[in-house]
């Protein structure tokens, strides 16, 4: 027996009206808080306070306390040097691979796979990434999150979403795989389109986030600037070029919590453990790869052969094409890579925001390949022209301010 | 409705409560605009006795400036017949917002001060060197702490009236 | 007597033993599945955390059931990527007993696809979560009334401290088809025949028989 929707409808009324009673509910003043951070004219300055303690807490914990306080010197201080003692043979290809320059005073510069390799996925990344998924875990967990998806309603439909895609766009900052898994919650081909591609290009994860305020902490908000801007401009070009419709969504908004600590425990250590296996990995591989290519002599040729494009075009030195391979596996590595090219604090931001923007990593590919190839494709030719059209805008701008 | 009440209420408008929170509000706001005037350059940084304003970065003092300014002005709105529960909830959300900027800076001393620093050959910073990073001076908004524990006052008055 | 493990591998129904959560986003699916199977589903308050369904095993009075985790839908007919899921999830497994979870606090919005659920004919048991919810906002609910209105066990639950998850494993091999043409009848005040008699409780224990 089939009922019509309507039919339906009638009989849920009826069954509420026989099974539920509605006691005299009155407002509580946590009620009228959570009113209060959905209005816009409250409910902004509690998303930048908000954001402002997120960003606060991720640079003293991970940048202060762990990478600086401790990593650091045990790195620098006792690890790359005990390596540099005990490895046989400075010149020779193994010392090369696996502990890097012997010169070097930093875990940075060495650029070995058991120096720079464990420093920046165990003494950088890790503990960016922890207190990212923990930060992440309690906005979720909270409620917040819907909230914040009602104040961002209004933006978003510019670019084509609606206020529910800031939820892959949160998640994509702590990593880009869950998130485009995420963007299934979003209705339409093209939103799905849209949002995928942005979170390729522009969302940069907690590892690059984590290992740009170790590198960078003086230019990193021009670079984030960088990419909220393109994240707008690109994604209201989509909007306007793909077909297809963009429905207004209700959102619902479920009360808030306490965040269950087991829940919040649970969810941390799963995410953690997920990096931990398959970022850990790559990191260190992807140094032995770049290395390899470096002592096979294809790095230096590919940086020749592009060398027009990447001085003239972008305005950065050629040797960003290393770093630009090692992206392809993982862009944190590729960031640190950057920091021991000399460059002025112009070619630093263009090449940052390059490697961000260039390419997904190849984690974020599979999984954009599992949602359809069709889209994968599409939205690898959209990143082409992205990056050219982006990269010669910024080296527009960086000449117009004299920078480049 | 809304009208009617203001005008039966309007003599009892200001209460010692609500006078109390109009200043705190006001305090606040001049806090914040202070921290980003600072950073903006008026003045290289002030110092006055336990209170320091260093302007030095945007991200503490331009951005958390802005957070502070709002916290005033949410508690200056709230300020009039503030035992309503709609007024209140301004406040508390006011004082959160101190909370939030204030709690940051601690949490960001609490980081500084356990590792040993740079200089030194050990890991872990000695028990006096620790204490040493929670002297004074304080940021503003450490020191409005003690203040808005006022708030706690009209929580719980709300949490009584509702059982 | 829990053992679970998430995995994503297609599972081989076997009658009566695959248990679908069916219900609303956000209504605590995943935190009761994570209860009942011991595994590790990702819980959030907010909805659309599940996308994709998770599946966990659950041993209770010697049967083996096969839970899966699916994603909340407010109704049979898609709307984004993941109701999809959800309903291909019901045709893939047309044995499989339906658990629908409905929101103590919204439960008009859960009846809707629970009516629909139960039109296609699968067993059924209806798990009432978030009843802390409910209880702070002065909701009260007549779980005996709906138990005897739907004629399938309905169990009143709170994910997040465990309560009433026991009773709610217990009650899974008790799950049957509900008669939504009685159903309709009862709603329209005329009482289909073999009215049960109704003396208990309403403990769940009997299914309204």
């Amino acid at each position: 027996m089939v009922f019509s929707s309507d039919a339906r409808w009638e009989m849920v009324d009826e069954i509420t009206r026989q099974t539920v009673t509605y006691g005299t509910y009155k407002q509580t003043l946590g009620a009228v808080l959570g009113d209060l951070t959905v209005k816009p004219l409250t409910g902004i300055p509690v998303a930048v306070a908000a954001l402002y303690a997120f960003w606060s807490v991720f640079t003293s914990f991970a940048g202060e306390l762990v990478t600086d306080g401790f990593m650091v010197k045990f790195f620098d201080g006792l690890w790359l040097p005990w390596f540099q003692a005990i490895w046989p043979d400075p010149g020779s290809w193994h010392y090369f691979l696996f502990i890097g320059n012997p010169a070097a005073d930093t875990c940075f510069e060495a650029f070995g796979m058991l120096t720079s390799g464990l420093f920046v996925s165990v003494g950088v990344v890790l503990p960016a990434v922890f207190v990212f998924y923990l930060m992440m875990t309690l906005l979720e967990d909270s409620g917040y999150l819907p909230r914040l998806a009602v104040l961002m309603d209004t933006v978003l439909h510019r670019i084509g979403l609606h206020g529910y895609a800031i939820v892959p766009i949160i998640l994509g900052l702590g990593c880009n795989v869950p998130a485009v898994t995420a963007t299934r919650i979003l209705e339409t081909k093209k939103q799905r389109f849209i949002m995928m591609t942005l979170l390729a290009i522009f969302i940069p994860c907690g590892a690059q986030l984590g290992i740009m305020m170790s590198i960078i902490p003086d230019l990193i908000g021009v670079v984030i600037l960088c990419l909220i801007i393109g994240f707008g401009i690109f994604g209201f070009v989509l909007n306007k070029i793909i077909p297809g419709e963009n429905p207004e969504i209700l959102v619902d908004v479920p009360p808030y919590n306490w965040p269950v600590k087991e829940y919040v425990i649970k969810k941390l250590w799963n995410r953690t453990k997920g990096f931990l296996k398959e970022a850990v990995p790559f990191v260190l591989l992807g140094i032995l790869l770049v290395n390899l290519l470096y002592l096979g002599g294809v790095i230096q040729g590919l940086a020749n052969l592009f060398e027009p494009v990447f001085v003239t075009w972008f305005g950065v030195p050629k040797e960003t094409v290393g770093p630009l391979i090692a992206a392809f596996l993982r862009k944190d590595l590729a960031i640190a890579q950057l920091s021991i090219i000399p460059m002025t604090a112009y070619q630093m931001v263009a090449s940052v925001v390059l490697v961000t923007i260039y390419f997904p990593c190849v984690a974020t590919f599979v999984v954009m390949l599992r949602e359809g190839w069709k889209e994968l494709i599409a939205a690898i030719a959209v990143l082409f022209v992205v990056v050219f059209i982006y990269g010669g805008l910024i080296h527009a701008v960086g000449i117009l301010l004299g920078v480049a | 409705m809304e009208h009617v009440d203001m005008k039966q209420e309007n003599d009892r408008k200001i209460t010692p409560l609500g006078f109390y929170f109009a200043l705190l509000g006001l305090a606040t706001l001049l806090f914040g605009m202070a921290d980003i005037l600072v950073w903006a350059g008026i003045r290289p940084g002030i110092e006055v006795g336990i209170l320091e304003i260093a302007g030095d970065d945007f991200f503490r003092w331009a951005w958390g400036g802005f957070v502070m300014v709002c916290a005033g002005i949410f508690m200056l709105a709230g300020s009039a017949r503030v035992e309503t529960l709609q007024q209140s909830a301004k406040v508390v959300l006011g004082g959160v917002l101190v909370w939030v900027i204030a709690g940051t800076d601690i949490f960001a001393r609490l980081c500084v001060a356990i590792p040993a620093g740079e200089a030194s050959p050990a890991f872990l910073n000695s028990c006096s060197g620790f204490l040493t990073e929670f002297a004074p001076p304080y940021t503003p908004a450490m020191l409005l702490i003690p203040f808005t524990l006022g708030i706690v006052y009209l929580i719980r008055m709300h949490a009584n009236d509702d059982s | 007597m829990t053992g679970g493990k998430t995995e994503m591998a297609v599972l081989v129904p076997e009658r009566g033993t695959t248990v679908l959560m069916i219900g609303n986003p956000n209504v605590g699916k995943s935190a009761l599945f994570n209860r009942i199977t011991g595994a590790n589903a990702i819980v959030s308050n907010y909805p659309g955390t599940t996308v994709d369904f998770t599946s966990g095993t659950f041993i209770g009075g010697g049967r083996t059931y096969t839970i899966i985790d699916v994603p909340g839908t407010y109704s049979l007919d898609p709307r984004d990527a993941a109701e999809e899921v959800a309903v291909r999830m019901l045709r893939d497994y047309p044995d499989a007993v339906v658990m629908i979870v409905l929101d103590a606090t919204k439960t008009d919005r859960g009846l809707y696809v629970a009516l629909e659920v139960m039109e296609r004919g699968m067993p059924c048991i209806v798990a009432v979560n978030m009843m802390d919810a409910a209880h702070e906002k002065k909701i009260s609910l007549d779980i005996a009334a709906l138990q005897r209105i739907l004629g399938v066990p309905v169990v009143a639950t709170t994910a997040t401290s465990g309560e009433g998850v026991r009773d709610l494993a217990d009650m899974l091999r008790k799950a049957k088809v509900a008669d939504i043409g009685a159903i309709a009848q009862r709603m329209r005040g005329e009482e289909p025949e073999r009215e049960p008699a109704f003396t208990c409780g309403g403990c769940g224990g009997c299914g309204g028989r």
